[in-house]
């Protein structure tokens, strides 16, 4: 098994992260993997999360099966479907799309511990499994020279087969990821 | 009312100034002759000089008529165009519709402090938009009632509405208000009650939630409709803000009823958020920070959820959205407001021991000792204006304005006034913001454009400076059959006029030609400081407004000023 998806119904992002973080600790995930989470919008709209380790990783089903059936979500390995069918459905469209690479949004890749501070493009590039970068909002291009103030927050997403970070210009020569950290709440939660 | 008080005497403001006194002028004291100029202070001096520079102050404003009222506007000179039709002939009243009070969780100053501010900064009309929640459905919406109600007899030329921030379902918030009157506060309870989605626990973009927005508009128009309440007006706010109005949430509420969903926020407020750290907040303008989430509509583009020189990427994508609704030949309005909850280094913070889910409003603010460099709003009229053409200083002009799309807004005093006219050459038709002018197919239109320029400094005390000013025309190609489509392809800048000069007044004319077929224009202002290729490339738009960048947006450095649309209807 090099994949497999986890819908535990996650409300947004950031409870899909966390979802990210619970599963590299508790199936002891190795370097070298990549987690991602997809936007589910069938059903009530909710977050997944896939899963793709790297060749020669040690095996995980049995951990696997073991967090499923401690907790609500669906499963999706391959063929196999796990937990209840609309979760399932969920894993089994993010594990769809980070096997194509068309899609998913990268909490855990090659590198990301190393995107802290601020960071040179070219280190970017060297350190990580990004490989294409998009400006948002601007047409220049950033040099490799150019810096990236990372916020410690870099998502990339798969598009066409790159893990590719989306970044907006702060000033000439400092550029820095799309999605921020902590992004203001809506406030039709303060009911 | 039976005291005596002619206007030919002078007043002593100190006691505030008197209206709606029988047989003389219930009008506010910068547009009542009888006021000399003296007497005025001086919010009220600029908004009078602006009105005189525009024709309007006169025997027929200060006998309190209707200037829409075909007859009585003839009287009235118009300077810009003397001899001309005076269509355009309307009182423009500058207001905001996106205002909380301490009866929001997330704000804290009186209804008074706020009508003090606005009428202090220039504003006509305001409306006060708490959030709709548990708490204000029980408590709130009645409570701030006679804190509105003082307010409006505290500050008679300042018109207050009574409105509520709406959790639409299954989408973003609105502002809903209706006029004044013993069934506002009925018929806004039983609306938050029945509609709200915080309050139905409706805010997920499902179906459903979607159907029941549609029901809260129906809801609307039926009040009028049964006399509940004299009107209602329903605009979205922060549209693009978190990609959760999708273009056929939208379209579907202004099909339901559209005299009750008349438009959206083409500017949101929050607009001292960019002001970069220290000494602001370092966020973004607009607080438009967010990412596509689960219920974003999955089309919209990461572009989307910015704004571009402090506007909406709806309004400010030139061939985008809203653009999209234009071409379909149905209204759909811009306005720009402050969404004030707590003001850019003012000092005050909530009082001790505030305690909202008990109480369903925050304790009154008290001096907090320091600057509250964090905050993200204005004042309401300090920095967004909606300015509303109206056929009298009262409620019902306002919203009647608004419905009919008489309406121009502006960031920073960039403009003090601007009259448009879309002119057949028969030298008799012609047709101002928001209007058709309908003509013989193939006939010649003009479209006339006279703006005042700044006639003063702004409340960050500099006089703004217009360097732009550019024509959008775009072609009416009807009802879409995607719901969904968000691009309008044949809408783009058609004319750039170069302003070249500083104060008065400037006039422009952009001749459409012979119009075969039905299109609308619309105009964009701006003082020329960031700007950028637009998002459909540079033949739709090769000077648009840049997008703002996180922690460094300086709204003062950064103006534009938007009209809504004019149609043209050959047949």
């Amino acid at each position: 098994m090099s994949s497999f998806a986890v819908d535990a119904g996650s409300s947004s992002l950031g409870e899909a992260d966390h979802l990210v973080h619970d599963l590299v600790a508790g199936l002891g995930l190795p370097e070298g993997t990549v987690a991602c989470t997809h936007l589910i919008r069938t059903g009530t709209a909710h977050v997944a999360v896939s899963v793709r380790l790297p060749p020669g990783a040690p095996a995980v089903e049995e951990r696997l099966t073991t967090f499923a059936r401690t907790r609500p979500v669906g499963v999706a390995t391959g063929t196999r479907r796990l937990g209840p069918a609309h979760l399932a459905d969920g894993a089994a469209v993010a594990e769809a799309q980070h096997t194509a690479r068309q899609a998913g949004r990268a909490v855990i890749y090659p590198g990301v511990a190393a995107l802290t501070g601020t960071v040179s493009f070219e280190e970017l590039f060297a350190v990580s499994a990004i490989t294409r970068v998009a400006v948002i909002g601007g047409a220049d291009q950033p040099g490799r020279q150019d810096r990236l103030l990372t916020r410690d927050h870099v998502r990339p997403e798969w598009h066409d087969g790159d893990l590719t970070l989306a970044v907006t210009a702060v000033e000439r020569g400092l550029y820095a990821p799309f999605e921020v950290p902590n992004p203001t709440p809506c406030c039709a939660d303060h009911a | 009312m039976s005291h005596h008080h002619p206007h030919s005497h002078s007043h002593d403001h100190s006691h505030g100034h008197d209206h709606g006194h029988e047989g003389g002028s219930d009008l506010p004291a910068a547009l009542d002759t009888n006021v000399p100029d003296a007497e005025l202070n001086p919010a009220d001096l600029s908004r009078r000089s602006m009105l005189r520079r525009a024709g309007l102050l006169g025997a027929g404003l200060a006998a309190g008529s209707v200037l829409g009222n075909a007859a009585t506007a003839a009287a009235t000179p118009r300077i810009a165009h003397p001899g001309r039709p005076p269509r355009g002939g309307y009182r423009w009243l500058a207001g905001d519709h996106h205002i909380h009070t301490q009866y929001s969780s997330d704000a804290k100053y009186r209804v008074a402090d706020h009508v003090r501010h606005a009428n202090a900064y220039g504003l006509d009309w305001m409306v006060i938009t708490d959030h709709g929640s548990v708490q204000h459905a029980k408590i709130g919406v009645e409570k701030v009632n006679p804190d509105i109600v003082a307010a409006r007899d505290a500050n008679p030329d300042t018109l207050v509405f009574q409105g509520l921030e709406w959790n639409i379902p299954a989408a973003e918030h609105g502002t809903v208000f209706v006029h004044p009157g013993k069934g506002e506060v009925p018929l806004l309870k039983e609306f938050e009650n029945s509609f709200d989605g915080a309050v139905k626990n409706a805010t997920a973009g499902t179906p459903a939630n979607e159907a029941l927005a549609i029901a809260g508009v129906n809801f609307l128009a039926d009040a009028v409709r049964r006399r509940r309440v004299q009107d209602v007006l329903f605009l979205a706010n922060h549209p693009a803000r978190k990609g959760i109005d999708s273009p056929h949430e939208i379209r579907g509420w202004r099909d339901a009823q559209p005299r009750i969903a008349v438009g959206m926020e083409g500017a949101p407020g929050h607009q001292a958020g960019g002001i970069p750290a220290p000494h602001g907040p370092g966020s973004a303008r607009g607080l438009y920070d967010n990412s596509p989430s689960p219920d974003s509509f999955p089309g919209y583009p990461l572009e989307s959820y910015r704004t571009w020189g402090g506007f909406d990427w709806m309004t400010a994508t030139v061939g985008g959205l809203w653009d999209s609704l234009l071409a379909e030949g149905k209204p759909w309005w811009i306005t720009a407001n402050s969404d004030s909850h707590n003001i850019y280094a003012d000092t005050a913070v909530r009082g001790p021991g505030t305690d909202f889910p008990a109480n369903g409003h925050h304790n009154d603010p008290v001096y907090g000792g320091d600057l509250n460099l964090g905050d993200t709003d204005f004042w309401p009229g300090y920095y967004s204006r909606t300015h509303v053409g109206a056929c009298d200083f009262s409620y019902a002009a306002v919203m009647d304005g608004i419905r009919a799309g008489r309406v121009w807004v502006d960031h920073g005093g960039l403009i003090s006034g601007v009259d448009v006219q879309l002119r057949a050459r028969n030298g008799r038709d012609s047709a101002t913001l928001g209007e058709t002018l309908h003509v013989r197919r193939g006939a010649a239109v003009d479209l006339v454009i006279t703006i005042d320029l700044a006639n003063g400094p702004n409340w960050a005390q500099f006089v703004p400076v217009l360097a732009r000013v550019d024509v959008i025309q775009g072609d009416v190609t009807g009802a879409v059959s995607d719901r969904d489509a968000f691009t309008a392809p044949n809408t783009k800048v058609v004319k750039s006029f170069e302003v070249g000069k500083s104060t008065g007044t400037v006039q422009f004319t952009y001749p459409l030609g012979q119009v075969g077929s039905p299109v609308y224009v619309r105009l964009r202002g701006t003082d020329g400081n960031r700007t950028a290729v637009g998002a459909r490339g540079p033949a739709i738009d090769p000077v648009g407004p840049a997008m703002d960048v996180l922690g460094s947006a300086d709204p003062w450095k950064d103006l534009w000023f938007y009209t809504n649309p004019i149609w043209v209807l050959p047949a």
